[in-house]
């Protein structure tokens, strides 16, 4: 393959994507002349500076829109984006979801502000997740056990806030236990040298039989531990009145919050510092890190402990936001699915959060698209959020670049 | 370090594997033997499989039977689950799920001996051993539509589910009719969300509370104040997504969630019955007589098997004209003279 062919037919894949989705977005998406979309813009709860419904016509609309992309499309044939290639194509991409919208609102109203409150809510403990898995990963362990430290942490978290009266116990609860997972995926994987794959599986097993058998018979008799004091919003005064984008980002918990400050902190630390060099290099050559004298057991065990502290956060979004109670496997794969979210955004903390926001934004549009008049079978819609993690990975992604020494223990020679 | 690593491998996947088990005690040998077989979501849902056992329990009670229980963490678990009651030496196995249907049949018709039952599943073909127990949720599902359709202040209501199945949609379904049948007698224009009549909202789960969350929450912030989840434990995120949005109610489903949910007892409008307790109870009494016959039971609002819950705190929010139209509702189901679905 020529150095320079490879973009230009990757382009050109690209404009051929564009144009089938403008074709599609104008075929399918037909309504009357006379249809109308109501997107309502306040949250409904009231706001000091409410906005005006933006009503529109569906079918002039959703042609706009098709226009745009095709034009797009074409602007990628010719001449192409350059490095933001991909990024033309999460537009047109977005503008097809907003084609959808319109057309599946037709003749009734659709809250934005519910929608992007609901893409955040969703996107937290993916976010975390991820955040965990590109840590471990990024230091050569591999970590399929999130979905078990995120069962871990709902479940302590629940117990902790519960019996401690409040929700930062719980937090602290969650953070341990999804730090104990991490410590004992760190045992079995770094100083055992086990398969990654089977301790992560083993482990995940293991949380799922422990939080089951202690709900049953711990939880189930003594309702009081699982009664967790929840966070509860924090609207950041002034910020919080901004129309539409204040009861969205600025009116949120503080999981919420600490997951933004948990990216940029990985991210400035991971690439910015010492330490952020010291983790990758063990993840991608440990002999070489070894002999210039870096722990590379040591760190390991670190960043797979650190993953477990922000998968545990993850876990407590469960049982400190999400719900007023643990139940048995109520993480529901959300783990796997975090998995997904690392290597969509590419090992990367930010590309965790954006991975991270896709899924959230993927989960709320299928509740939306459901509860709207859409000729589209419900099932159908709910597997939204893998139909768009096959497309982003197919089509956009890339060739992933997975750190070198992923998945294989060191052992000093 | 090989050997050490293999152990302690194996000592957490056999500690998981323990833990993962469960069952009740055992008993004298002489007591007849009633075993469940939960669906997904566990014994102690606080819904649909915690309702059935606590019919177990009252057999266990009043009838002196030995009751055990088997959950399905997934749809693999039915067969090994029967067969592992099966092994036991179980008189009556009683599963819980329509999902349980299939397999709970070939069991029947492989082991005539053993008797069975289930709840909601109806068979076409007729078995001395083995009870379908279906129950008109519908009937139930209509008085709470009802009720919602006259005390909501927004106009809207809604209500979404685990899973897009009969025993679940019925539910939906009869919730809609009620409302519609308000919106007819009361010229009000009361309007459902998440359903509507063929298809809805369902978040693909019985487990998952933060989407039941944000389900719920989608639809308060497009009007709705009163929801209904009909999702097992997967409902109670309806419940933390009303106490954050700060207003609105629900219907619970299965059992009463006034009682079977304390902290969302100010926030329960109602709860549409379903008394699969009532029918477990029935079905292992005659096990216990000797009476038990196989086929089909179908509980409605004339047999009692179901309802819907009083209003508790609610109480004062209901008008009284609404509740002695709610008796009239009652008597028009029970002589066919009201329809149930829409």
């Amino acid at each position: 393959m020529s150095g320079a062919a490879a973009p230009v037919r990757r382009r050109r894949r690209f404009a051929a994507f564009g144009g089938l989705l403008a074709a599609l977005v104008a075929a399918l998406l037909r309504a009357d002349a006379s249809a109308r979309t109501a997107f309502v813009l306040n949250d409904a709860r009231g706001a000091r500076f409410p906005l005006p419904d933006l009503v529109v016509p569906v079918a002039g609309t959703v042609r706009i829109l098709a226009a745009l992309i095709l034009a797009l499309a074409v602007l990628l044939a010719v001449r192409g984006a350059g490095r933001r290639d991909a990024a033309v194509v999460g537009v047109m991409g977005g503008l097809a979801v907003v084609a959808l919208l319109t057309w599946a609102g037709a003749g009734t109203s659709i809250s934005v502000v519910s929608l992007l409150r609901g893409t955040l809510f969703a996107a937290v403990p993916i976010a975390f997740g991820a955040l965990a898995g590109v840590l471990c990963e990024r230091s050569g362990v591999i970590n399929i056990a999130i979905e078990g430290q995120f069962l871990a942490g709902a479940f302590t978290a629940a117990v902790a806030a519960s019996i401690l009266g409040s929700a930062w116990w719980g937090l602290l609860g969650g953070i341990a236990a999804g730090a104990l997972v991490g410590l004992m995926l760190a045992g079995l994987t770094i100083r055992f040298a086990a398969d990654q794959i089977v301790s992560g599986v083993v482990l995940i097993v293991f949380a799922t039989g422990v939080t089951s058998f202690l709900t049953s018979q711990l939880l189930a008799g003594t309702p009081s531990w699982n009664a967790p004091v929840r966070f509860q919003a924090f609207a950041l005064p002034g910020l919080s009145d901004v129309p539409l984008l204040g009861p969205i980002v600025f009116d949120q918990t503080v999981l919420v919050y600490l997951m933004l400050l948990a990216v940029a902190g990985v991210q400035f630390g991971l690439f910015r510092t010492r330490w952020g060099l010291r983790l990758r290099s063990v993840g991608e050559h440990p002999a070489a890190a070894d002999t210039v004298g870096i722990p590379v057991l040591r760190t390991r065990y670190r960043a797979v402990m650190l993953g477990g502290v922000l998968a545990g956060v993850g876990g407590s979004w469960f049982t400190l936001e999400a719900a007023s109670q643990f139940s048995k496997e109520m993480t529901g794969g959300r783990g796997f699915i975090a998995l997904a979210a690392m290597l969509v955004g590419r090992y990367s903390p930010v590309g965790a959060l954006g991975a991270g926001l896709l899924f959230g934004f993927a989960d709320a549009l299928a509740t939306a698209l459901q509860r709207l008049p859409v000729p589209i079978p419900s099932s159908l819609l709910r597997a939204t959020p893998y139909v768009i993690t096959i497309v982003v990975v197919a089509g956009l992604v890339g060739r992933l670049r997975v750190p070198a020494a992923d998945g294989k223990p060191y052992v000093k020679a | 370090m090989r050997r050490s690593t293999r152990g302690g491998l194996a000592a957490v996947a056999a500690t998981a594997l323990l833990l993962s088990a469960c069952g009740g005690d055992g008993a004298d040998e002489a007591a007849v033997k009633a075993c469940q077989i939960t669906d997904t979501g566990g014994i102690d849902d606080k819904s649909f499989n915690e309702t059935a056992w606590n019919g177990f329990l009252r057999a266990e009670e009043e009838l002196g039977v030995e009751v055990k229980y088997l959950e399905s963490t997934s749809e693999a678990d039915y067969d090994p689950n029967i067969q592992a009651f099966l092994d036991e030496g179980c008189d009556i196995i009683i599963t819980v799920g329509f999902l349980l249907g299939d397999a709970t049949e070939a069991a029947a018709q492989a082991n005539p001996d053993t008797k069975f039952a289930i709840v909601d599943y109806a068979y076409e073909a007729e078995y001395d051993n083995l009870l379908g127990m279906v129950f008109a949720t519908e009937q139930a599902g209509f008085l709470a539509g009802y009720v919602s359709a006259a005390v909501t202040e927004t106009g809207t209501v809604g209500t979404w589910g685990g899973i897009n199945i009969p025993p679940v949609s019925a539910f939906m379904q009869g919730y809609l009719a009620g409302v519609n049948y308000h919106n007819d007698q009361k010229g009000t224009s009361v309007e459902v969300l998440g359903w509507d009549g063929a298809d809805g909202v369902f978040i693909g789960s019985f487990e998952a509370q933060d989407l039941g969350n944000a389900a719920t929450a989608e639809m308060l912030q497009n009007g709705a104040d009163i929801v209904m989840p009909v999702a097992g434990p997967a409902g109670l995120g309806a419940g933390t997504a009303i106490q954050d949005f700060g207003s609105g109610s629900m219907v619970w489903v299965d059992t009463d969630g006034y009682i079977s949910n304390p902290n969302f007892a100010g926030i329960t409008l109602t709860s549409v019955e379903k008394k699969m307790d009532n029918a477990v109870f029935a079905a292992i009494q005659g096990v216990v007589d000797g009476t038990f016959a196989g086929g089909t039971y179908l509980g409605t609002v004339e047999n009692g098997g179901v309802d819907i819950s009083p209003f508790h705190d609610f109480e004062d929010a209901v008008p009284d004209d609404v509740k002695a139209e709610l008796d009239d509702i009652r008597a028009g189901i029970i002589d066919g003279s009201i329809s149930t679905t829409p």
